[in-house]
């Protein structure tokens, strides 16, 4: 692989994962509601992976049960603040801290053990002779090349392109309006957060299955937050997430180099780079532009809905 | 027609959060018990072994006492936030980074204890406070998110003392990796024939600063502007208050204490400075900080409960339990303290047709 | 046969029993007026007809058949639509997605081009002009609203609910929408008009129903009514008879000794007691004020204003035309890019300054900017006396004389059930509004800026802080008073100014306004050319008196 190939390879994979875990961040934030639990969701779903596979399950078996478990943790998550309206922040909080100590407790006896199966570098025929391109997306395994090629596009679709979609943002615009207009919002809204939380949890699946492919404690390492940052980032827009997901990787891609060729970097800025990184993709876009416009987020995010204010 | 139906308050009192609080414990501990009985373990005795564990021996009451103290500590940093609308998820980052500068302190400066030790302490406030300094800038100016920023930073502090550690300052003469060499700076402990064992003066340091700022709270005027700067930041400066100025200083002295803390353990009972020196503590301070319902004293209990539900984790180790299930045990308290904090701001009303004439027949 | 008819409706809140066995009906092809004081249950009852809220008790029939309106939804789909006082719309949507938002002949797979082209058409059928590709967010009041219309009756509304429509039209716009609902009667849809609008509700209804305290009091036709038997039917004959002496805690205006203004600061001198002639130097003056918000669009455009000591000056205008900017440069909430602002000939650059030289401020959205809703009554009473003492010496702050302080405060602004532990925000509309007024009153020695401070009262509330406001001329402090009902400032004001688009279009004594006069200075439409010398030689006798 030509240098700038597998640079791009390496960020597409990096990427990948982040961007599967930060659309279904999207989806719940664009109906309203704030998770923070990503990181849990994805630690649950990284263990929970492994374990479908190490006992006889396909790695495709496996990424279900991510999916799954993913769907069980985000209907309690939204039972509590989307019918509960129970702050959006401890309960995130509460998915964080429970998901990983959960997956960390449940996933000891198979700490570092390599996965019994995972999913391999597809190559596609005709598409992997494209330059450049063609080996970077056309040879990553399933997941992350079905995520790159549909995420984007059919989440774009959904919410710009359908009368479902133009639904759904108005319920993480003005919920009250919504609400007058007949459309249903908690219902939705919690359909919309469990299906996000899925979304996530098989993120963490692929990290386990596709990217390493093994369980360790800590092994999510922050992609969980990294991935909410990236949704405020994008503006909420599903090609702008796509882009920035492709960025980060790439900067990502950047430290391997880094570290392969010896270019004397300390590993331990290396290691903070993903975090130094997220930083300035948070700072530097209000720090660059003014006011809201197409970057702003729903204007009920972080808001529970009560039909009758007084 | 008779019947129940569920109305909604607007605001509750203390008193009715404090008792949703208390709820929410109980049934906490009940899912555990539930949980414990599901895999196998009886509940009433690990419950015992716990509480004995804690209370019952000097050993375990030297324990609590020190593992207490960070808990608290970093219960008040977000506490700190939290008055004025804030959340610090960083407390932990501020904690490792703390520890660094008090580790700095002691092996570079070749101060006499005297004044080495306050020095340390000043120098983990200063670099706790450091910490937070970028997302309070980020927050304050440029309006960005401060849970996910002093999050992120988190894990840079941890990588950091995970550097120095293993690297620029390990301590070359001892076999066990990942740590530096003892530090020179250490904590007096409490005569001898009191037996407080390893018990350190840093754990005067949590009930004594809980009582400062509960009385700055109370009794000053900067405590009653931070209140409202957190309540109602444009009703606040609509009121002549400096907004932004009270919400940087709030920010920073919550870093400030969050570094005190980690200054404090590595003098006090750690003595090296390793990546292993917080155990979350910045996370559970989360949890601390929110049950004390806002108020530092609060916090002393709350940052006690914390250490018995940490040292229960430890005891339960012994039985084969992992330890991770003491952090999933806090997350589930989280989420029931969201539910139950919700939950009573509604109250049961009884319709009945007689008190509906009643009602009309007063008018 | 009545095309809706409620029957028995009963719905409570917090135990208070907003609608009580209330029986409405509204027949096809008549426009009827619902009215009543705030507080009197016809948003509640409106409520429950659009689905929004259920009731205890009672029924609603559509043409006789009884239907359960369980959620908006049901309401719409049984023909029913409204127009709330507050738009529902989607303010970061274009006109074309609102319309369509919720709508099941909205195709499935949308394009931004053919939703436009659709609102188009409706427009045109309907009549109502509206843009399709603009952002609700940047259109006037107006046009929102006809966009809400629109989209009511694009769903195949018969029934068409309006609360308080005219509040944020011009006259102009008024006669407008009276004539879509004119003809949409004609059509044989039924109007339900809800409006405190006396004089405009006789124009257009043909029934008016009164409500009062939850119950249905009265309905009858609108011909040969006048706005006294409304009034009495709306408040109770017996409560018209004591009209100005306030409320329940003892609260009257007239009975309160005149309170000397506290001046917080003991240089900046007391403020001359002068008699209510508005001769001396004025309270505050503003000469060329410039003041853009943030996308850089002028929101004060060049205002010259005084405003004399011992004089209520009333503002004018249609929401949105810079009132708040006029506020918030008086109260040092916000620095003008130009020109100067001053208060007694001084200057000042924050709100701390503005209140120490005697500038009270009730704003327009209480919550918002006036109270912290989750703190209590006794932290929010104190937020502007709280520097001096006895509640702060210095640093120090004592908790017990805030909570002495804040119970005069309550006490004196009648706020009924005012425990002083409570939140502020579970106080009604009305008593927040009454501690506000309170409190602001308290500290504005020479100045009070009050924007739309009756907005939420009912009548008596409204006398009172009336009679506080006049009380408060008398010692020599100025009021501006922004409102939007121009009744209101006919009768309280003694000049009245009328602000479009950030600049004073007109300045006139009260004795010498009248609705249409103002109404068209309102609209930016300019006075006729001898007027015009009048008032430049008005405006001129004002700055001579006391040059910027």
């Amino acid at each position: 692989m030509s240098g700038l190939s597998g640079l791009l390879a390496q960020a597409f994979l990096a990427g990948g994962v982040l961007a599967i875990a930060a659309f279904g961040e999207l989806l719940a934030e664009r109906v309203g509601v704030l998770n923070l639990g990503v990181e849990g969701l994805m630690s649950l779903g990284a263990v929970v992976a492994i374990i479908a596979v190490d006992s006889g399950t396909s790695p495709v078996g496996g990424l279900l049960a991510s999916v799954a478990v993913g769907l069980l943790a985000g209907a309690i998550f939204a039972f509590a603040t989307v019918t509960m309206r129970a702050s959006q922040v401890l309960s995130g909080m509460a998915l964080t801290l429970g998901g990983s100590g959960l997956a960390a407790a449940i996933g000891r006896p198979y700490a570092g053990e390599p996965a019994r199966a995972s999913f391999g570098a597809l190559h596609i025929p005709l598409l992997e002779r494209l330059p450049v391109l063609g080996s970077a997306l056309f040879s990553q395994s399933l997941p992350i090349l079905l995520a790159w090629l549909l995420l984007p596009a059919g989440l774009h679709a959904l919410f710009h392109g359908t009368r479902h979609g133009l639904s759904l943002r108005a319920i993480g615009e003005a919920p009250g309006a919504a609400d007058a207009q007949g459309l249903r919002v908690l219902p939705l809204r919690f359909v919309y957060v469990t299906l996000g939380a899925g979304l996530s949890a098989a993120a963490g699946g692929t990290l386990t299955l596709a990217f390493v492919p093994s369980w360790s404690e800590g092994m999510v390492a922050g992609r969980g937050w990294i991935a909410v940052a990236l949704v405020i980032f994008a503006g909420y827009r599903p090609w702008r997430l796509a882009g920035g997901a492709l960025l980060f990787g790439l900067v990502g891609s950047f430290g391997y180099l880094a570290q392969a060729r010896g270019w004397g970097i300390p590993p331990t800025l290396l290691g903070m780079l993903p975090y130094l990184v997220t930083m300035l993709f948070m700072i530097a876009p209000p720090l660059l532009r003014r006011g809201g416009g197409g970057w702003a987020a729903p204007a009920s995010l972080g808001l529970p809905y009560f039909r009758d204010e007084r | 027609m008779s019947g129940w139906t569920v109305q909604r308050i607007p605001a509750i009192t203390l008193g009715v959060r404090l008792a949703a609080y208390g709820l929410a414990l109980l049934a906490a501990i009940l899912l555990a018990g539930l949980l414990s009985v599901g895999v196998g373990l009886p509940p009433l005795r690990l419950g015992g072994t716990i509480l004995y564990a804690c209370f019952a021996t000097r050993f375990g009451l030297q324990d609590l006492a020190l593992l207490a103290t960070p808990l608290i500590l970093c219960g008040l940093s977000v506490l700190m936030l939290l008055r004025v609308g804030l959340w610090n998820i960083g407390a932990d980052g501020q904690f490792y980074v703390g520890a660094t500068c008090a580790a700095a302190v002691g092996l570079f400066v070749g101060a006499p204890p005297w004044l080495g030790l306050p020095l340390a302490g000043l120098a983990g406030a200063a670099g706790g406070a450091a910490w937070i300094a970028l997302p309070a800038f980020a927050r304050l100016v440029l309006g960005v998110s401060e849970i996910i920023t002093t999050l992120l930073l988190n894990f840079v502090a941890r990588l950091l003392v995970d550097g120095l550690a293993t690297g620029a300052w390990r301590d070359v003469h001892s076999s066990v990796t990942g740590q530096t060499q003892r530090i020179p700076i250490v904590l007096p402990r409490f005569p001898h024939d009191w037996h407080f064992g390893p018990v350190h003066a840093g754990v005067l340091a949590a009930p004594a600063i809980a009582l400062l700022l509960s009385l700055a709270f109370r009794f000053t005027r900067w405590g009653y502007e931070l209140r409202l700067c957190g309540a109602n930041p444009q009703a606040a400066a609509y009121g002549g208050m400096p907004v932004r100025r009270r919400l940087l200083q709030a920010m920073l002295l919550g870093g400030a204490i969050a570094g005190l803390a980690g200054a404090i353990e590595l003098t006090g009972t750690v003595h090296r400075l390793e990546s292993g020196i917080s155990n979350g503590y910045g996370y559970t301070g989360i949890i601390v900080a929110v049950l004390a319902a806002g108020a530092p004293l609060g916090a002393i209990v709350t940052g006690l409960l914390m250490a018995v539900v940490l040292n229960g984790g430890t005891v339960l180790q012994i039985h084969g339990l992992p330890a991770a299930a003491a952090s999933c045990f806090i997350g589930v308290v989280l989420l029931v303290v969201a539910l139950a904090e919700r939950l009573a701001h509604y109250r049961l009303v009884r319709l009945r047709p007689a008190a509906l004439a009643a009602g009309r027949a007063a008018r | 046969m009545a095309l809706v008819s409620m029957h028995g409706i009963t719905k409570s809140f917090y135990g208070v029993l907003a609608n009580d066995r209330v029986d409405f009906a509204v027949e096809g092809g008549e426009i009827h007026a619902l009215l009543g004081e705030n507080g009197a249950g016809k948003s509640t009852l409106m409520n429950v007809l659009t689905g929004l809220y259920q009731p205890e008790e009672g029924e609603i029939r559509i043409e006789g058949h009884p239907r359960r309106l369980d959620r908006p939804a049901s309401a719409i789909a049984a023909g029913i639509g409204m127009v709330h006082q507050h738009f529902r719309l989607v303010r970061n949507f274009t006109v074309a997605e609102n319309l369509h938002l919720g709508w099941s002949e909205t195709p499935a797979r949308l394009a931004r081009g053919a939703l436009e082209r659709r609102s188009a058409e409706l427009a045109r059928q309907f009549g109502l002009s509206v843009p399709p590709s603009a952002l609700v967010r940047d259109l006037s009041a107006g046009e929102q609203q006809r966009v809400e219309i629109l989209r009511v009756l694009a769903r195949g509304a018969r029934v068409l609910i309006l609360d308080e429509p005219t509040a944020v039209l011009t006259p102009q716009e008024v006669v407008s929408l009276f004539a879509a609902l004119r003809a949409f009667r004609a059509e044989g849809g039924a109007v339900i008009l809800i409006s405190h609008k006396l004089g405009e509700v006789l124009e257009i209804a043909d029934r008016v129903t009164v409500m009062r305290a939850g119950r249905h009091v009265a309905t009858r036709p609108a011909l040969g009514a006048t706005r006294g038997e409304l009034a009495r039917l709306i408040m109770g004959a017996a409560d018209l008879g004591a009209a100005g002496t306030g409320g329940a805690a003892g609260e009257t205006a007239q009975h309160r000794p005149s309170r000397a203004p506290v001046s917080l600061d003991p240089g900046a001198g007391q403020p001359a007691a002068s008699p209510v002639s508005g001769a001396g130097r004025p309270a505050a003056s503003l000469s060329g004020v410039v003041l853009r918000d943030a996308r850089g669009i002028a929101l004060l455009d060049g205002v010259d204003l005084e405003i004399r000591a011992g004089e209520i000056l009333g503002v004018a205008g249609i929401a949105g035309n810079g009132q708040r900017a006029l506020s918030e440069v008086l109260t040092g909430c916000a620095m003008p890019q130009s020109g100067e602002v001053r208060i007694a000939g001084q200057h000042f650059a924050d709100p701390l300054a503005a209140l120490r030289l005697g500038v009270g401020h009730i704003p327009e959205d209480r919550l918002r900017s006036a109270l912290a809703g989750e703190l209590s009554l006794a932290e929010n009473a104190i937020l502007r006396d709280y520097r001096a003492a006895p509640v702060s010496r210095g640093w120090r702050f004592s908790p017990r004389e805030a909570r002495a302080l804040a119970g005069r405060i309550i006490a004196a602004a009648g706020v009924d059930r005012g425990d002083p532990a409570l939140a502020a925000r579970s106080l009604s509309g009305g008593n927040q509004q009454r501690l506000v007024a309170e409190r602001e009153m308290r500290v504005a020695g020479r100045l009070l800026v009050a924007v739309y401070p009756t907005r939420g009262l009912d009548v008596g509330a409204t006398r009172a802080l009336h009679g506080r406001m006049q009380a408060l001329r008398a010692t020599g402090s100025a009021v501006l008073l922004v409102s939007e009902e121009i009744e209101e400032l006919l009768e309280q004001a003694d000049r009245i100014a009328v602000m479009f688009r950030g600049r004073i279009t007109g300045i006139l004594p009260a004795a010498e306004a009248d609705a249409e006069r103002l109404g068209l200075l309102m609209s930016g439409v300019e006075p006729e050319a001898d007027e015009e010398a009048a008032w430049a030689g008005q405006h001129e006798q004002a700055t001579a008196s006391n040059p910027p």
